[in-house]
């Protein structure tokens, strides 16, 4: 950091920049504190928005203290553990596609090729598509076992197969072929697995494209140099390339980590009521009658989301400020 | 640079084909889409890949009549826009002085505005209902700008702060030393200079507002309700209706994406977040 210019006067007065960062400082403590406070206390109290036993449970009141029985409450419900697998599993497989993806195809498009504006373009597309869309156009139109591509696919390799088996000579070698079964991706594991491939096509633009910005300020005369040393094109991606790349794989993991572990359109749209869900989710199904395990739970979700960004804060904090 | 344009055979050919494939196969779910949407019901839910087909405007038409698109898509447009237009005028000031006048603390602060993006939307929902019905700000366009923009605010900080600080520090001393007063330095110098980054953190702001699909769906009943609203309302019993719902699927992300596709240069640097240099 530089001293700043004797008789500078913004630089020696520190009110100033504290008072232009106070209306953003302010409004986003508000933000977060005030739901925060009212989830910590409805997480300690006894509150449910139905209840014909117990009406008095039905407002907020310190009277109906329940210390920390929500907490216990929700430690028990065999669907917490699942969930908290489960976000992790969804946020960790999109994280690791999109990474793979998006460097293979930024290096893909790196160079010059016709026709390399409108690849861009179309791949930069799905980046824009609202997440409600993304889960209805995959969910019924793509994926559907009869509707989607993946039905008719699967119902024209089979009919392919079928004709070949009365092909002449090579018809027996399709006769042992097996009937292709279009995959239900209704199911709670093949729901998560939907909501992945949806997330990932989302999200790879986006990865791609910061890769890309990235490559183009890659050292050329150093790889230059290499290649006149005989480096192979996997030397050069995995020593000159990839190390590049680090930093913003690092963004790439950190921004979308922040977007993914709230996900919660693609989750209720594809999976309404088969069981797969992360914890906002399984927060969302406390909430619809349970609003003391519900906050409960979302204290639980704070803490994982603490955990994650203190993490984060390790992997990318020093090269923030450079 | 001629050594490594092309070195081997597999760039002169496989690259471009490949290319073109991989852009197309990430397409294709959209064209799907649009195609779809050019259908009639009957002909969208025929089992048999079907490319070929007469063509009717009919789901584009039915629109409002079924779905009151043009509501929906006007509340879109005024949530998004005021939203972009408050968190930059919070957030420029603000990335400001962390730019110019970082302190010890401004790192810690900015980790802390964007950890609030982590904090779980579902946790806070009841709370939020209950709070703004009683407030009386339910389902109103005030509410939707204000949660939009609280929710893109520390993104938006991020954004222009990596940008102010590729500006020479020198520029703003100067300014100062001429006497230009600190609104001045903000409009006569910073502005200008940093039109492109500030032109993508709105672009980029104003997309995530479009697509936002938590708050402006469970804050909102009618009055104030966006598209995603009406895409999710519209969901569950329409699995007949491909037709339709691609149409309207369709009409709900288009907007964005033709302004993404014109805007693309300004959005490639702007999404970097100071990853690259």
């Amino acid at each position: 950091m530089r001293r700043a210019a004797p008789g500078s006067r913004v630089m020696s007065d520190r009110k100033l920049p504290r008072l232009l960062q106070t209306p953003a400082v302010l409004l986003l403590l508000i933000w977060m504190l005030i739901p925060l406070g009212m989830t910590l206390y409805f997480s300690f109290i006894r509150y449910v928005l139905n209840s014909l036993r117990r009406p008095e449970w039905t407002t907020p009141s310190l009277s109906n203290w329940r210390g920390f029985g929500n907490y216990q409450f929700v430690l028990n419900n065999k669907d917490f553990l699942f969930a908290i697998q489960n976000s992790l599993l969804i946020v960790c497989s999109i994280l690791f596609l999109t990474v793979i993806l998006g460097v293979l195809i930024a290096v893909l498009i790196n160079k010059a090729f016709p026709g390399r504006g409108i690849v861009r373009v179309l791949l930069i597309s799905p980046f824009f598509v609202m997440p409600a869309v993304n889960a209805v156009l995959w969910i019924n139109m793509i994926l559907d076992p009869v509707l989607g591509l993946q039905g008719l696919a699967v119902n024209g390799i089979n009919g392919m197969i079928a004709s070949l088996q009365n092909a002449p000579v090579v018809g027996w070698f399709f006769s042992l072929w097996p009937q292709l079964e279009p995959i239900s991706f209704r199911a709670t594991q093949t729901s998560a697995y939907a909501v992945i491939i949806m997330v990932t096509w989302q999200w790879t633009p986006f990865a791609v494209l910061i890769f890309m910005t990235s490559l183009q300020s890659e050292d050329q005369q150093q790889k230059e140099a290499a290649v006149l040393d005989g480096a192979g094109l996997w030397s050069q991606f995995r020593f000159l390339t990839l190390p590049h790349l680090s930093r913003p794989i690092a963004i790439v993991v950190m921004i979308q980590a922040i977007f993914h572990l709230s996900l919660y359109a693609e989750i209720e749209i594809v999976s309404r009521g088969n069981g797969n869900k992360n914890l906002p989710y399984l927060i969302g199904e406390f909430a619809n009658n349970n609003i003391g395990a519900a906050s409960a739970t979302g204290i639980f979700a704070v803490i994982l989301a603490n955990i994650v960004a203190i993490f984060l804060l390790r992997m990318i904090g020093k090269t923030l400020m450079e | 640079m001629a050594i490594v344009a092309e070195t081997s055979r597999f760039g002169k050919l496989s690259r471009p084909v490949l290319a073109w494939i991989v852009g197309l196969l990430f397409f294709f779910p959209i064209f799907w889409m649009i195609l779809t949407s050019f259908k009639t019901d009957a002909d969208a839910v025929k089992p048999e890949f079907l490319l070929f087909f007469t063509p009717t405007l009919e789901n584009y038409l039915n629109m409002t009549e079924n779905y009151d698109y043009w509501r929906f898509a006007t509340n879109s447009v005024i949530t998004s826009v005021f939203a972009t237009v408050f968190a930059l005028a919070v957030g420029i000031p603000c990335a400001y002085a962390m730019a110019f006048n970082p302190s010890r603390s401004t790192k810690d602060v900015l980790m802390w505005m964007l950890s609030t993006k982590m904090l779980p939307a579902a946790a806070v929902l009841y709370p939020m209902t209950f709070l703004t019905k009683s407030l009386g700000v339910f389902d109103t366009h005030f509410l939707i700008i204000v949660v939009l923009m609280l929710i893109n605010l520390p993104i938006v900080i991020w954004m222009l702060f990596t940008y102010f600080k590729e500006i020479p520090k020198d520029i703003i001393e100067a300014g100062q030393m001429d006497g230009v007063s600190t609104w001045g330095e903000v409009k006569e110098i910073l502005i200008p200079l940093a039109w492109g980054g500030i032109a993508s953190t709105a672009l980029l702001c104003f997309i995530f507002c479009w697509n936002e699909a938590y708050w402006t769906v469970r804050l909102t009943t009618t009055e104030a309700a966006t598209l995603s609203k009406l895409i999710e309302g519209n969901r569950a019993p329409e699995g007949l209706f491909f037709g339709r719902l691609s149409a309207v699927s369709a009409a709900a992300v288009g907007p964005i994406i033709v302004l993404g596709w014109f805007c693309q240069k300004q959005l490639v640097q702007g999404l970097t977040f100071g990853a690259v240099k």
